[in-house]
């Protein structure tokens, strides 16, 4: 059986010190970089006027009420729910009463969240320009050549990833070209940003684009383009249909059962 | 040198709160005095620490408490220089070490304005509200103190901290049922917050107690107030004020004897039979004797407990003794 012979290619030296060593530390920099452009361009929280945190917080409230309502006695609770059911319903707590029953506004005419999309694009564009950069550079100088051995053997499946414009078929997979290991910093230097500035730091995509992909449970439940009012009698629906029991029901014959002397 | 503490400083022993204040110097000292947010310097140093500016707080309290007015100050320079004159956490500290430092009311008065002229500009300044309002009580003006408790409550109902004082204030006014509400809701907010639910056995013991009140109304709160202990024990089954408010409500139910034990509706709480509050009594009894015997020891384990309490419930055991004798 005729063994495959090993791939030998000739390379520079000056390759890993002129091309290789390069990328790296220009992938750290625009990491480091990006960091500190996202902490400088990041707008501080809006901050909410005092109707706007009435609405939110009642809602939450009657939320709290309903999920540990085993808490109350059976009186107290029937009147945090009848005096809460009233409230929501007639609007007491929504921030422009006036407001009720129309439609919610389109959230491209909101300012607030417009603002908030801003942020956002601007995050995007932190990402995507760099990126469009460093990956324009490393085609226009080093692309075509492969300039490094990976020291383990890989499948001919790692052939396309590793050696992204390179079309040489028969070629090992482990030889490696330059814009392969310029993806493979974008994966890989997650640790070294945390290592460099601390764990919350905004170098890597991958961490923006989970947050992305991410729910957004708090932004979605006061979110723009949710109506306020709608939640408030959802929230009276559910409020009326608990059928109350109170922890407090046998807890002497609980704790005598459990604790013994 | 142990790192000052990370969490509140209000409950600490005087004892203790002398000892974090003589930290400060050496604290100020061994960190670095300046904040500076050039990239370079945070690059080569790490990256700061959110405990620090804690540390800091807690500091400027226990400083405070304890008349070392120079650190305070230096604390506070530093969360200003960090954070900025304008940060709502920094402007109620600034309001702390002026409201310590100032000389008769005139002084407090004119702090009292500085608050409103923040709150005027910005009324959601949750730690400035909660400064002028706990300053408005350290005055002596309860029931504005009240109010504005309450006009706090009425846009952020989800605040535990705002409940639990305005329950305080109507207890220091005599308005039970108030105090009871109010201590609710902090229960709507931390379910299984197991001193809440003995502070709520102890407002509903006070309210069975206070003169003049009717005999359905008296067995419904104490039927309560049994049943808020149990849980609260249920929940921190070595929690002396627990122990011990179980102990004395079921001592004073079984002194009531059987007498009256009206029939309640299901809507209500009904009184425990005699045998239960026996059983409970005993249970009381040997967990807070057991307690008292180990803390007396200063048994490993069994430390921690505050000596005017563990003095209180060996008050309590002793009472039941000689009534025994007797």
């Amino acid at each position: 059986m005729a063994q495959v012979p090993v791939q030998s290619i000739h390379r520079d030296p000056q390759l890993f010190y002129w091309i290789l060593f390069p990328i790296t530390i220009v992938m750290i920099l625009t990491g480091v970089l990006r960091h500190y452009a996202t902490v400088l361009m990041a707008s501080a929280p809006k901050k909410q006027d005092q109707k706007a945190t009435r609405e939110q917080r009642s809602l939450l409230h009657g939320i709290n009420v309903r999920g540990n309502h085993h808490v109350l006695s059976k009186p107290s609770f029937t009147a945090r729910r009848d005096a809460l059911i009233t409230a929501y319903e007639s609007g007491a707590y929504l921030k422009n009463p006036d407001s009720r029953g129309q439609p919610p506004p389109n959230p491209m005419s909101d300012p607030n969240a417009m603002e908030g999309m801003m942020g956002m694009m601007k995050n995007q564009m932190a990402m995507v320009i760099p990126n469009t950069l460093i990956m324009s550079w490393i085609n226009a100088f080093f692309s075509g050549y492969v300039i490094m051995k990976l020291p383990f053997p890989l499948t001919i499946k790692f052939k396309s990833m590793l050696q992204a414009g390179v079309a040489t078929r028969d070629m090992d997979p482990r030889w490696m070209s330059s814009i392969s290991w310029y993806f493979l910093c974008i994966f890989g230097l997650q640790p070294v940003f945390n290592f460099l500035l601390g764990s919350d730091n905004a170098a890597s995509q991958m961490a923006q684009q989970m947050n992305q992909m991410g729910p957004q449970g708090g932004a979605q439940m006061f979110g723009p383009g949710v109506d306020p009012n709608k939640q408030f009698l959802a929230e009276a629906e559910n409020l009326a249909v608990i059928e109350h029991h109170s922890v407090l029901d046998g807890v002497e014959q609980r704790l005598l059962a459990g604790i013994k002397v | 040198m142990a790192p000052p503490i990370l969490h509140s400083p209000v409950q600490l022993s005087p004892a203790a709160a002398l000892a974090l204040s003589q930290q400060a110097p050496a604290f100020l000292r061994s960190s670095s005095s300046t904040v500076s947010s050039s990239p370079l310097s945070t690059l080569l140093s790490g990256p700061e620490k959110s405990e620090q500016w804690l540390q800091y707080e807690n500091l400027i309290v226990s400083c405070l408490r304890t008349g070392d007015d120079q650190a305070a100050h230096q604390c506070l320079r530093r969360l200003v220089a960090r954070f900025g004159d304008d940060n709502e956490r920094v402007q109620a500290l600034r309001g702390l070490v002026k409201e310590a430092e100032a000389q008769g009311n005139g002084a407090l008065e004119e702090v009292l304005k500085e608050y409103n002229q923040i709150l005027d500009e910005n009324d959601t300044n949750i730690p400035i509200a909660k400064r002028r309002i706990a300053l408005l009580r350290s005055m002596g003006r309860l029931s504005d103190a009240a109010s504005a408790l309450v006009q706090l409550l009425d846009f952020s109902p989800t605040d535990a901290e705002a409940w639990s004082e305005l329950s305080d204030i109507y207890l220091s006014q005599g308005l039970y049922p108030q105090a009871i509400y109010a201590i609710e809701e902090v229960l709507v907010l931390a379910p299984n917050a197991w001193n809440i639910h003995a502070r709520l056995g102890e407002l509903q013991y006070m309210a069975a107690t206070a003169p003049g009140v009717a005999n359905g109304l008296y067995q419904k709160y104490m039927a309560e107030a049994v049943k808020r202990f149990a849980r609260s024990v249920e929940l921190c089954d070595d929690y002396l004020r627990g122990y011990y408010g179980l102990k004395l409500v079921s001592k004073r139910l079984l002194n009531d004897g059987a007498k009256a034990t009206r029939q309640t509706d299901d809507s209500e709480f009904a009184l425990p039979g005699t045998s239960t509050l026996e059983r409970l009594n005993e249970l009381a009894t040997a967990r807070l004797s057991e307690i008292v015997r180990h803390s007396a020891a200063s048994d490993r384990g069994w430390r921690g407990y505050s000596e005017a309490e563990v003095a209180a419930a060996r008050a309590l055991l002793a009472d039941d003794a000689s009534a025994i004798e007797r």
